[in-house]
Order: structure tokens, then C-alpha cells, then sequence
């Protein structure tokens, strides 16, 4: 079934009179279930392609589909019930709201569905489990690893079961080692559980975990 | 959701602590003062309205005309409440008013003590009915129907009696009159126009017998008929004086009795102590408004200075699906918790404070009324409208964001914003400018007042009030008795002396036949001395005056020697008309002096020696040397010799003049440290900015420095914007301050010039203050290693 589709989207920025592309004629089919890597050089436009798809950003021409709904004149408000309900962020910075504990940070999005207090006890329950670190619900962020803290940033996107996970750079600031649990981890998610998840890295490795790799030039797809 | 927020707000706060702890103190100060001043507010509102009967009741006026100068009198004479009352039937009772010798204290002896009693009236039996008294002992029926009775307040019982029941005991005032007290009534609230401690039946009086349409000194109040038209009855007043009195010098209105407090200030020869200013109440909630509005300002400068961060954090919660009225719910309840902290802070400090403001202002506030039910509501309103005003900014701005500022690495405020912001800066900072200059020139002008040359010099002269002495006898034997010390160098007694009120009479002119208001003093020849005026021409009034001698001597001062249209010398030998008898010749004439307020231009005034008019109020008494303690002692001592069972009381000339001012002193101290206080919370909103500026410029610092510009370089840049800011501040004060403090000298008929001096200190306050702000930040920024602002890029 398909997720989402772009279609023909054009994005760019005018300096001095002249455009700049950051996308240029990108088109993009996403059925659920996929594991896809963007990868491509640095101003590539991965995560620009990301955002779009996030709908952190907007372009300038194209039609952009998700479930089939066009959302590019979407209003604020539907956008962000997009996002309660289909999609988790996981971002290179973690993006850990500084001043709640794991546990919190996790409870966030259920929130803002609001989502009853003992399901949300037991869904949190679960997360923490799933990714053991149980031990940690009471700590803070700045109290842990940075792998630890993209757990938490991963756990936090999952939470509210969305169909689809956006994850610009998840292993850029951590080591090899932590780097290879989190793909394990995306995998599992992905063969288990039928999340999509799409993916920009630069590492060869990362991207080899995904069952389709997509390289950006230039804000195009490359053929390969 | 609602206890998440209040939890996030609450770690927000502890997290941020030196912000936490700004924003609190600066809106807590800025809410103490708004406490503060509405609790004055609601006080002197709410005068007067514990009478039943407020809206029926209304002061005599007197409106009488000095050449150009026209004055208003509370004070009309005793023959206006028995006659209006006779005649105009709408005025169904009146009650006058004296307060004993023209609102001296009185030295009173009762239940073996002697006690001075500061509020000593006389009243017709009507006050009781007509101001609804509350009786605790005897019958308020017949309380004050004979002559020689009086009743007392519940607080002066206790202090004269104790506990034993007052009732039928005697009062003696000043050693001649004796008083048979015959009720007890409950304390004029302090909130009350009406101000008696004791209240001896009219009758009492001498001025009773016979009531007069000449002798302006008795408050009256009227109680009209239901229904009664205020004009109409006025019209019945206006036509019943022409019937009444020959050629009279003044005219009569009504003041209705809600209106008394409030709108006085300008009226004379009022007896309450407790005179309000409608203009006070409005220029102190004119304050207190633009205080807090200047701390909410601080509130929103000091939030949004931590915007950045705030940013980042508003696009993750948008990510994960919050919705703009949450992160709205979530800005106001941080919002709201702070003030709610600082509305309990606030509250402290009020209680602490108005001690303080009742011994500067000298009304009595009472911190129990921060606990009535309308105070405590407006409270909540003023939590809930600082809250929404405070939390306007950071809520409704921000929480507009799109969830990319997330992703946004460089975040670009609107210049718009900032432009606020530095709007806000020069507001707060014009504002305080304003109050500086304003506290600098009152003070100035305060002390012009106290070092002009008046005309007669007050410093050490001691006034002791002799009105218990029996007889002229005894008071010359206390002079003569003093004179024999070494430290006193002379002594006249007196009716009265400059700075309080002596008898206002007619002087006329004996070609134009034209009147002029003179105030007349008895005294002695001594005064010429002891008060050190200037002989003009003529001599001092004669030393002895035989018992019969029916001549009276005056000196006049200059104006009344102009009025008569002759020369000092000329007048000298003339006989004068001034309500004296036909014998009243002038002996001397002295120059002008300042025998009452500098706002005031002089005015005529004679001294006499007219034996008919009663014994003396006062001695004066100038001393030399600096014991002033042991100097007192001496005079006390021979005083209870002289005079037994009566109060030693006196005062320093000088320091009696000083009450003059003491509006423009409450104002000035109010001012102080209102002025203390905004610049205070405006330094906090300098820092906010400068904070945030940093903030937002730390990365062009950072590229700065890595190009090789030292720290100082980078704290001027970073320091000379703000000092921009405090520049056009004192543009756009200067000439607000110099507009507003020289519409404020009019007052005064001596006053002082707008000196540039003032401006330069209150610019230079200014900018030494601000910059001492900003650098705080200016350094920190430039010092800041160029490596972690640039790293985010």
C-alpha cells in the first residue's frame, strides 16, 4: 500500500537574484513497509528531502501525497494531527526536551494525544522494557550517553505507534558500536513490526541496513 | 495535561535560577508597590462611608476674595448653622464644629493626671444624631444638651480611666472650665473625615451666646431633607446672607459630605487631620499602573531573551504533536506560576512595607485590609491580568513558530520584534529619567524653601503653650522668671505666631473705603525682638499699658501699609480701622515677612496689644547656646511652678514651618523611592536585553574574534547599542521632565530655577547605571570561547 508520494517537487532559494535548487524534479514513491536510506554528499539534499517529507519545510512546486491526502496546503493544525498519528522524529541531536526525565520525555507525544493516564503508564511501561532502560526512567538527559539518549529519542518516536519513522543522521554523534545496535534496532522495528522508515546517513554501513538506498546529487535522484 | 505544565514550569524556573530569581523580584517589587498603592487607594476611597446618612449630609463652604485672590474656607462663622437651619427649610439639622483655639491641643486634667488631648472639640448635640454615634456608655439623647457636659471616645476613656467607668466624672481643660463627661462613643474609624477624640457640648462655648456673622472659625456641616436640590438650597443661603449681613465679605456653597475628603486639598482652615487629594490618589495609581506595566515589560524582555532556546524547544513539542494552544497553555502557566510566586512575594513586601509608608505618608493603612474579601479579589485580578499581560508575548510570538525552527541551524527574529523590545527598553528608561529629575528638583526646591530669608528668623525660638495660666500675672512672672536665665535671651508671649493661624480680620482703607483681609496678632512688645523683624519705621508696641487704657497699639507689616496707600513713615501715628474699636492707632511698621506657606505671596498682618481679646496662647521663647535639652528642662521647670496641673507642650518655630511642606516631603519620599525602585526594574529589563543580545549575536562575536577582535573591542561594540538606547531615553525625558517640573514650581510663589545641572546628573545616573548593567553580559559574551558559539553551524 502506498504511504506517501512526491511528485515532481521543485525547491529552492534565491541569493542575488539567481536559484539556488535545493530539490530539482524529485519524485519519490514510499510504500509502508519500506526501509529506505538517502544517502549523497554533503548539500546533497537529504535532509532537506527529509523535512519535506516531515513536513518540517514546504517547496515551491510539486504535489506532495500522504495517505493519499495532499498535503502540501495543509493547514497547521491537521498537520500536527499528521504527526500525533503517522509520524516518529529521530533526530541527529536527539532533540531531548532538557528539562524532563526519560520517562517524561517518552510520555510527551501520548500527551498530546491525550491518551488516558494508566494506558499511558502501561505504553511507557512496555518502551522502557523493550529498550531496557528501565533503570534510567529517572534520569535526566544531560545524565547520559549519547547513545542512551537516542534510545530514548528513538523510544519517544515510537511510542505513538506511527506508521512511519524520518531519522536525519540517528547514529551521526555516536560510535561504531553504538551505531550497529541502533540499525539492529531500525531493522528489528522494520521486519517486525512493519514501521516504514526512512533514513539520510553518510555511512555506507548504516545505509546497507535498509532494503533500498536512495543516492541524491544536486537535489535529484542519481540513477544508479 | 494542566499538572504536566505546571510540573514543566515549575523545573523551568529551578533550572534558570538567576533568571527565575529577576523575573520574580522585578515583578514582585513592581506588584508590592500596585499592593501598596491600591490598599491607599481603596483607603481613601472609602472615607466617610460608614455614615448612614453621607448622602444627606454637606459642608459649609466660605468663598471669600483677597484683590485677584479668591479663597475657599472650610470654616464659617457660629451665627450660619443656627440661622440656615431656622430658616431654609430643606436643612433639617446643622452641627458646628471648633476645635479648641483654632485646633491647638488642649492640656486637659482628669482622673488626677494631667494629659495633652490633640483633638479637643466643642459640637452642637447634633452631631450625634446627624453622624449616627455609636453610644458604649450614657444616653445620646441628652449627652450634649446642657452646657459643661462632654463625651469621650472609647480609646480616650481607656486612656484617661483604665477601666473604670468614666461616667459623671469631671474633666478640667486648661485649668478653668470643668466638663462633666457624660457619655462614651465608639472611635471615629481612621478612615472617617470626622476625627474627634472629645466632643464638649457647643453651649460650652463663649461663641455660643452669641452667634456671630463675623468670626470665621466653625466648621459646619448641614443634614438636608430627602429629596433636597443642592442649588436651590444654596440660592435660599445666598439670599438669606443679603437679608442678614451688611456689605458681607464672603459667599456660601455646599460640599457634599462624600466629596469632603477627597476634594479639599486647596480649601483652608479645615480642623481634620486626615485631609485627602484626589490628585494624590491619581497621580500614586497613575504610578502604580505604569510600574507593574514596566514590570511585565521586564517579564517579557527577560522570556524572550531565553528565546533561542525556547525555539528549539517549541519545534520538538510541535514535531511530536503539540498544537499551538498548548504550547500557549504551556507559556501561560509558566507565566502564571512565576506571578503567583511573586504575588506571595509581593504580598510579604507589601506588609513589611507599609510601616514604612504610613510613617513617610502618615495615614494609617492597616495590613489586615490586604485580607478583605474585595482585596483579595482584586488580587486575583491583578494575578490573572499580570499573567495575561506578562505572558502575552512569549505565549501568542512564539507559540506561532513553525515546528522547523527546528531544523533551522540560524533562526532570524523579525527586526520588528527587537524593535519592541528596544521600544520597551526606552519606555522603562524615559520613565525613570523622568522620575530621577522630578525627586532631584523637589528636594531642591524643599531645601530653597528652608534657607530663604522669611523676613524673621525662627531658629531657636521655642513656643510654649501657656493657655492654662490664669492670668496675665502669672504669665509675666514665667517671663521675668525666665529672662533671669542666662540662656534665653528674650520672651514675648503671643495669641500666635508665624506658621500657625491667628485671627483673620477686615483692614480698611480709610479713603476708598475698600477691605482687605489682615491677619491680627496679640502680643506684647517684645515680639519686634524675638522674632528679629525689620523696624521699618516707628517703634515696637509700649512695654506697659495701663489696665483701663482703651488705645490699642498695632504694627503693621509693609503689604498692609501699601494697601492704606501710604509710606511706612506716613503711617506711623495714623489711626487704623481694622475690627479693633475706634482707638487703634499705628505705632510701627515692619517689613514683610513669611508668616505662612512660600506658596502663598505675603499677605497683610498686624500685631496689637488689645487686652480685651483674651490671655495669651503662647510664649516665645528664644534662647542661645546648643543644650536644647537642658535649656527645655529649665523652661519646663519654671512652667510647673508657675502654672501647676497643666502639660508642659511646646514646639520649635522652625520645625512648625516645615509642616507646611510636608506634602511636597511625602511626595518627594514617595517619589524617591518609586524612582529607586523603577530604576531598579528597568536595570533588570537593560539586562534581559542585553542578555538576549548576546544571545543572538554570539556567533558574529564568535567570527569576530576568531578575525581577531579583543575583548574590549567586543564589549564596546555590544555596550555602545544600549547606550543608544539610554541616549534617545534622555532626548525624549528632558523635555518631559523640564515641561513637568515647571508646571509643578506654579505652586510655589518663591521658587527655584530649572537649573541644567539636574539634567546632567540624571543622564549621567543613567548611563553609568546602564552601562554597569550591560557590560555584565558585554564581557561575559566577549570573553566566551569563539569555538563553541561557531560549532553549531
Amino acid at each position: 500500500m502506498m504511504l506517501l508520494e512526491l511528485d515532481h517537487i521543485y525547491k529552492w532559494v534565491t541569493t542575488g537574484g539567481r536559484r539556488t535548487f535545493l530539490l530539482n524534479d524529485l519524485s519519490l514513491k514510499v510504500e509502508e513497509g519500506d526501509f529506505i536510506s538517502i544517502m549523497g554528499p554533503s548539500g546533497s539534499g537529504k535532509s532537506t528531502l527529509l523535512n519535506v517529507i516531515g513536513m518540517l519545510d514546504g517547496f515551491q512546486e510539486g504535489e506532495y501525497k500522504f495517505l493519499d491526502e495532499t498535503i502540501h496546503n495543509m493547514k497547521e493544525k491537521h498537520r500536527s494531527k499528521l504527526y500525533k498519528e503517522y509520524i516518529g522524529f529521530v533526530f541527529q541531536q536527539y532533540h531531548l526536551i532538557d528539562e524532563l526525565t526519560v520517562y517524561e520525555n517518552i510520555e510527551t507525544p501520548l500527551l498530546y494525544k491525550s491518551v488516558k493516564s494508566n494506558e499511558r503508564k502501561a505504553l511507557v511501561g512496555d518502551m522502557l522494557d523493550r529498550f531496557n532502560i528501565v533503570g534510567k526512567k529517572d534520569l535526566f538527559p544531560n545524565q547520559l550517553s549519547g547513545g542512551q539518549q537516542q534510545l530514548v529519542g528513538i523510544a519517544r518516536a515510537l511510542i505513538s505507534k506511527p506508521k512511519l519513522i524520518l531519522a536525519d543522521e540517528p547514529t551521526g554523534n555516536l560510535n561504531s558500536k553504538q551505531s550497529d545496535e541502533i540499525m539492529q534496532l531500525f531493522k528489528q522495528l522494520n521486519e517486525e513490526d512493519g514501521v516504514t522508515i526512512i533514513q539520510a546517513t553518510h555511512s555506507e554501513s548504516n545505509a546497507a541496513y535498509a532494503s533500498k538506498i536512495i543516492n541524491l546529487l544536486d537535489g535529484s535522484i542519481a540513477k544508479s | 495535561m494542566f499538572k504536566n505544565y505546571i510540573k514543566l514550569a515549575w523545573r523551568k524556573i529551578k533550572a534558570d535560577k538567576l533568571f527565575s530569581v529577576l523575573n520574580i523580584l522585578g515583578l514582585s517589587i513592581g506588584l508590592g508597590i500596585t499592593l501598596l498603592l491600591f490598599l491607599f487607594v481603596f483607603h481613601e476611597t472609602s472615607f466617610d462611608t460608614m455614615y448612614p446618612k453621607r448622602d444627606r449630609i454637606a459642608r459649609v463652604l466660605l468663598h471669600t476674595t483677597d484683590q485677584q485672590i479668591s479663597e475657599t474656607w472650610c470654616a464659617s462663622p457660629s451665627a450660619v448653622g443656627p440661622s440656615f437651619q431656622k430658616e431654609i427649610p430643606e436643612i433639617e439639622k446643622t452641627v458646628r464644629f471648633y476645635h479648641y483655639a483654632f485646633g491647638q491641643p488642649a492640656s486637659i486634667s482628669v482622673n488626677d493626671k494631667e494629659l495633652i488631648e490633640p483633638r479637643f472639640f466643642y459640637a452642637d448635640e447634633s452631631i450625634i444624631d446627624v453622624f449616627d454615634l455609636k453610644f458604649i456608655q450614657g444616653n445620646p439623647k441628652t449627652a450634649l444638651t446642657r452646657p459643661n457636659t462632654i463625651i469621650i471616645s472609647e480609646s480616650s476613656a481607656k486612656r484617661y480611666f483604665g477601666n473604670l467607668n468614666p461616667i459623671g466624672k469631671q474633666l478640667k481643660l486648661e485649668n478653668y472650665q470643668d466638663f462633666e463627661i457624660t457619655g462614651v462613643f465608639k472611635d471615629f474609624s481612621s478612615n472617617s473625615t470626622i476625627d474627634c477624640n472629645v466632643v464638649a457640648s457647643f453651649k460650652s462655648t463663649h461663641f455660643a451666646k452669641n452667634p456671630s456673622w463675623g468670626n470665621a472659625s466653625f466648621e459646619t456641616y448641614v443634614l438636608l431633607s430627602k429629596n433636597a436640590n443642592l442649588t436651590s438650597v444654596e440660592k435660599k443661603m445666598a439670599k438669606l446672607i443679603k437679608k442678614e449681613v451688611i456689605d458681607p465679605w464672603y459667599t456660601f456653597s455646599l460640599q457634599p459630605f462624600p466629596k469632603v475628603h477627597l476634594y479639599s486639598a486647596d480649601y483652608s482652615d479645615s480642623y481634620t487631620a486626615r485631609i485627602g487629594n484626589i490628585e494624590e490618589v491619581r497621580n500614586l495609581s497613575f504610578l502604580a499602573v505604569l510600574i507593574l506595566i514596566i514590570a511585565c515589560i521586564n517579564y517579557m524582555n527577560l522570556i524572550t531573551a531565553r528565546s533561542q532556546k525556547r525555539h528549539k524547544e517549541i519545534g520538538i513539542n510541535k514535531t511530536l504533536g503539540a498544537s499551538t494552544k498548548s504550547i500557549v497553555g504551556r507559556f501561560y502557566a509558566e507565566t502564571g506560576l512565576i506571578t503567583l510566586i511573586s504575588v506571595i512575594f509581593s504580598l510579604i513586601l507589601a506588609i513589611l512595607a507599609i510601616p514604612l509608608f504610613n510613617r513617610v505618608t502618615g495615614i494609617e493603612l492597616d495590613y489586615k485590609d490586604l485580607f478583605t474579601l474585595p482585596f483579595i479579589g482584586s488580587l486575583l485580578i491583578t494575578w490573572i491580568v499580570t499573567t495575561l499581560i506578562a505572558g502575552s508575548y512569549p505565549a501568542l510570538h512564539l507559540s506561532q513558530l513553525a515546528p522547523n525552527v527546528i531544523v533551522k541551524s540560524v533562526f532570524k527574529t523579525k527586526t520588528s520584534g527587537i524593535l519592541v523590545r528596544k521600544g520597551l527598553v526606552v519606555f522603562q528608561f524615559t520613565a525613570s529619567v523622568i522620575l530621577i529629575i522630578g525627586v532631584m528638583v523637589v528636594y531642591q526646591q524643599i531645601n530653597f524653601i528652608k534657607n530663604r530669608d522669611l523676613g524673621f528668623n525662627p531658629d531657636k525660638i521655642i513656643a510654649v503653650s501657656i493657655g492654662a495660666a490664669e492670668n496675665k500675672t502669672s504669665i509675666n512672672s514665667l517671663k521675668n522668671k525666665l529672662l533671669n536665665s542666662s540662656n534665653i535671651v528674650g520672651v514675648s508671649s503671643a495669641q500666635g505666631f508665624p506658621g500657625v493661624d491667628v485671627s483673620g480680620r477686615d483692614i480698611i482703607n480709610p479713603i476708598t473705603k475698600n477691605g482687605h483681609n489682615i491677619q491680627t496678632n496679640n502680643t506684647d512688645a517684645e515680639i519686634v525682638k524675638v522674632l528679629n523683624l525689620k523696624l521699618l519705621a516707628g517703634k515696637t508696641l509700649p512695654k506697659n499699658k495701663a489696665k483701663g487704657d482703651s488705645i490699642v497699639d498695632v504694627i503693621l507689616n509693609k503689604k498692609a501699609v501699601d494697601f492704606l496707600g501710604i509710606s511706612p513713615n506716613e503711617a506711623v501715628g495714623k489711626r487704623v480701622q481694622l475690627g479693633l474699636g475706634d482707638n487703634a492707632y499705628i505705632r510701627g511698621v515692619v517689613d514683610n515677612f513669611n508668616f505662612s506657606s512660600l506658596r502663598e505671596p505675603i499677605g497683610a498682618y498686624a500685631f496689637h496689644n488689645d487686652n480685651s481679646r483674651g490671655l495669651h496662647n503662647y510664649l516665645l521663647v528664644k534662647f542661645q547656646g546648643t543644650h536644647i535639652a537642658s535649656i527645655l528642662e529649665e523652661i519646663k521647670d519654671n512652667f510647673e511652678e508657675i502654672i501647676p496641673n497643666a502639660a508642659f507642650q511646646y514646639s520649635f518655630l522652625d520645625k512648625n514651618l516645615e509642616r507646611f511642606y510636608t506634602s511636597e516631603r511625602r511626595m518627594a519620599s514617595i517619589g524617591l523611592t518609586f524612582s529607586i525602585l523603577a530604576v531598579f526594574i528597568a536595570c533588570l529589563g537593560l539586562f534581559g536585553l542585553a542578555a538576549f543580545t548576546a544571545e543572538q549575536r554570539s556567533k558574529e562575536i564568535g567570527i569576530r574574534k576568531v578575525v581577531g577582535a579583543s575583548v574590549f573591542k567586543i564589549t564596546k561594540l555590544l555596550s555602545l547599542d544600549f547606550l543608544t538606547l539610554v541616549a534617545i531615553s534622555l532626548v525624549l525625558a528632558f523635555p518631559l521632565a523640564a515641561w513637568l517640573m515647571n508646571s509643578w514650581l506654579q505652586n510655589f510663589a518663591y521658587r527655584i530655577e530649572l537649573s541644567w545641572v539636574v539634567f546632567i546628573v540624571a543622564g549621567v545616573i543613567a548611563i553609568v547605571i546602564a552601562i554597569a548593567t550591560v557590560s555584565f553580559h558585554a564581557i561575559k559574551a566577549a570573553m566566551a570561547n569563539p569555538v563553541k558559539s561557531l560549532k553549531t553551524e
